[in-house]
């Protein structure tokens, strides 16, 4: 019995490392949802997760082994007497600094990637100052609105706005930005490919940006459990080159201003 | 381990699997309680019937080959015959076969397109997809012959009917009648299919709303209320058969309308009383009368149930087929009028008008959507009398708004054309009224051109002025 509680206790340990390990290498391998991040700054964010894993990794697999090792040599010895610890004052000195210390460095450590993140007045300049649109998460869809080309997002619709639901489109290799609001309740705008997730709240107006670096559409989803319909609020993100972006909101001009009649040539081509 | 855990597991696993299954019971097409109330519960049980019949339950649709509805078909041929049962071979993919499955092929339709019973349908009372033989409920007519085509329908309603349960169910109810679960907690209230009515449409005011209409509603939603959009969530062909489940609820619906109205002429549920007090007969009596007429009734091959089925269908073929038709759908014989201070101005002068647009009636003098119609007591056609409360209802008897247009927010659509149409041809099942008959198109446009002014009228009095080129049409050439 002794023997199996040696055994018990350095089992874990190898099952954290080899847990560790394959956490480490499928999202890169596309094994794992959401697979690799599609932006820069998602793939820091990954990287502080990673930071957190091994070292709690470390942590987990030398307390194991170390308790392992005192039992095995426990089970060894039938003179050799415990030691008793409590009240040893450079113990815990030593077990409160150590981890104050690892939490410190973690703190001033992921500053500048949250403050990238987060806070607005470290956003990429280009996209602080042109908002591409505004999503309004509503039960149970995402409205968008975006300026008409060559203008710039009012905080009130404007009468040359464009309108879609549920699939926002975003050029690539540029930063940009959103305002997020909410028309009813609270709901999350949730990019897992982008790690770009953002609760958004009734009342508040909420610049969110990022900067896709991949072509391709995405899932946009509600991470924010909003109502019996949370699950239909599944839109999509759709990142494309600079002139497909222009050209789609061209589209939804011609196709807002439709009046029966002017169908833009080049436009209707571009549909068949 | 002791028979103790055991029990515990066996009781936390059962916990687990219960509730995985579809609970069949729950599911019933409940009759249109409204309109069956002033009917004789005999002539109620008819009309159940009747319904039963031609479309069966939820959990187990018939394809009712009469009804304009595309069911999906999957064609084969026969190849040998053998008593009451056809042995064939299905020219379908793969995918087409496994959903032919029994017991879900049965009461699906199976029409033949050549041979002795060319063009006659039946229905499917089982199939076995090991033998590939399937028999039909009723007797075909005349023995088929080796090679004769068929056609079996009614993928798309199996298909729509488990999308319709998963995703609409819960607002629009089991039938369609817009009273689901989730649907009190909603207003404006979901939408009743059953009077066959959809309001935002393209087609003109005496058509049936089309299915890209449908279609339009389901990919963009309806802002303003709780209709979500449901793309990219649903394909492309999950559009379809939802479309196409939804015509056949909102003919099913129209159907049971009909037939209630109808019997309630001769099958009043007051009849026995009346006719105990004039006649001095005994109730039972009565009820046997009322029973018999009943049973002559359905059984009338010229002039009973079957022929006026036969009128309502037809009916219905023509009205929905109808709204598929190009020359239904509503496009402005003019090109929109460039949108100038000017237009707004002239729009704006009609819309206030008390004897043209009338559009101030309700909407208000500055289209808040606060007429003095909102504050009278309105005429219901459905009783002749007048409505209880004050202000506008529409044909589901629900008290309605009218749209509050500085809001911004369109529901039928904020495209020009879709104004167009709800100015021009007015909107279904509303007071709003279709004004085609009196208003030039150029006078429309106006009025459009006026309306989508108006959330930024009271904003900035300049903005007519400022903002008059973003939405004229002859800024499409430009802009390319
Ligand atoms: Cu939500």
């Amino acid at each position: 019995m002794r023997k199996f509680w040696c055994a018990f206790f350095v089992f874990w340990p190898i099952v954290a490392i080899i847990y560790s390990l394959i956490s480490s290498l499928v999202p890169s391998l596309g094994w794992w949802f959401p697979g690799a991040s599609v932006t820069e700054l998602g793939q820091r964010i990954d990287n502080l997760f990673y930071l957190i894993l091994y070292i709690v990794t470390t942590v987990f697999v030398g307390t194991q082994i170390a308790m392992g090792y005192v039992l095995w040599r426990a089970s060894h010895s039938k003179d050799e007497r415990a030691w008793f610890s409590h009240g040893s004052h450079s113990l815990e000195v030593i077990w409160s600094v150590v981890p104050s210390v690892i939490l410190l460095f973690l703190a001033l450590y992921q500053m500048d990637v949250w403050a990238l993140f987060r806070v607005q007045a470290y956003f990429p300049k280009e996209a602080r100052e042109a908002p591409v649109a505004e999503v309004t998460a509503r039960q149970f869809e995402w409205r968008i609105r975006y300026p008409a080309p060559g203008k710039k997002l009012q905080l009130k619709p404007q009468p040359d706005d464009l309108y879609d639901v549920n699939d926002l489109h975003v050029p690539i290799n540029r930063p940009v930005m959103i305002q997020l609001r909410s028309g009813d309740v609270q709901h999350s705008f949730f990019l897992p490919h982008l790690r770009v997730k953002q609760d958004a709240i009734p009342g508040q107006i909420i610049p969110i940006w990022f900067k896709a670096e991949k072509l391709g559409i995405f899932d946009l989803t509600c991470a924010e459990l909003c109502g019996w319909g949370h699950y239909k609020m599944r839109a999509q993100l759709s990142a494309e080159r600079e002139v497909e972006y222009e050209a789609y909101l061209k589209k939804l001009q011609a196709d807002q201003n439709y009046d029966g009649h002017a169908i833009p040539s080049a436009v209707a081509k571009k549909d068949e | 381990m002791s028979a103790r855990v055991w029990r515990l597991l066996v009781v936390v696993l059962a916990g687990a699997v219960a509730g995985c299954a579809e609970d069949a019971s729950q599911m019933r097409f409940a009759q249109n309680a409204d309109i069956a109330k002033p009917v004789h519960r005999k002539a109620r049980a008819v009309v159940e019937k009747t319904l039963e019949e031609h479309f069966g339950t939820p959990l187990d649709s018939v394809a009712w080959l009469k009804l304009p509805v595309n069911y999906g078909k999957t064609e084969g041929k026969v190849k040998s015959v053998d008593g009451q049962s056809l042995v064939v071979d299905f020219n379908a993919e793969t995918s087409d076969l496994e959903s032919l499955k029994s017991p879900e092929l049965n009461r699906s339709g199976l029409l033949f397109t050549s041979g002795a019973n060319q063009g006659k349908s039946f229905l499917l009372a089982d199939y076995d997809a090991s033998e590939q033989s399937l028999e039909t409920l009723t007797a075909l007519e005349s023995v088929p012959a080796e090679g004769d085509q068929f056609v079996v329908a009614g993928q798309n309603l199996r298909h729509g009917r488990k999308l319709y349960a998963r995703h609409c169910q819960h607002c629009h109810g089991i039938n369609g009648d817009g009273d689901g679960t989730t649907a009190k907690y909603l207003n404006p209230r979901p939408r009743d299919y059953r009077l066959g009515i959809f309001k935002f449409t393209s087609t003109n005011k005496d058509t049936k709303a089309s299915r890209d209409d449908l279609k339009r509603i389901l990919s963009q939603g309806i802002p303003g209320t709780y209709m979500p959009a449901f793309v990219p969530m649903l394909k492309e062909n999950e559009l379809t058969v939802l479309i196409e489940y939804v015509r056949w609820l909102a003919m099913r619906g129209e159907l049971e309308v009909q037939l209630l109205k109808d019997l309630k002429n001769d099958y009043a549920a007051d009849r026995v009383k009346k006719e105990a007090q004039e006649s001095k007969a005994s109730t039972s009596e009565i009820e046997k009368q009322i029973a018999k007429q009943l049973e002559e009734y359905v059984a009338n091959p010229t002039e009973g149930l079957a022929a006026f089925i036969e009128t309502v269908t037809g009916d219905m073929v023509l009205a929905w087929e109808g709204a598929e038709t190009a020359g239904t759908v509503i496009m402005p014989p003019v090109p929109r009028v460039p949108d100038t201070a000017e237009s707004r101005e002239r729009g704006k002068a009609l819309f206030v008008k008390t004897d043209g647009g009338k559009c101030i009636n309700c909407h208000g003098p500055t289209g808040r959507g606060n007429g003095f119609q909102t504050e009278d007591f309105q005429k219901n056609d459905a009783t002749g009398g007048f409505f209880e409360k004050r202000g506008l209802h529409d044909s589901w008897g629900e008290q309605i708004k009218p749209r509050d247009l500085t809001r911004g927010i369109y529901r039928g659509g904020r495209r020009p054309i879709d104004i167009y149409r709800r100015i021009s041809q007015g909107i279904k099942g509303t007071p709003m009224p279709p004004v085609a008959a009196t208003v030039k198109p150029e006078q429309i446009w106006d009025l459009v051109n006026y309306v989508l002014s108006v959330p930024f009228e009271s904003a900035s009095p300049k903005a007519a002025k400022t903002n008059s080129v973003a939405g004229q049409p002859s800024e499409h050439g430009n802009a390319n």
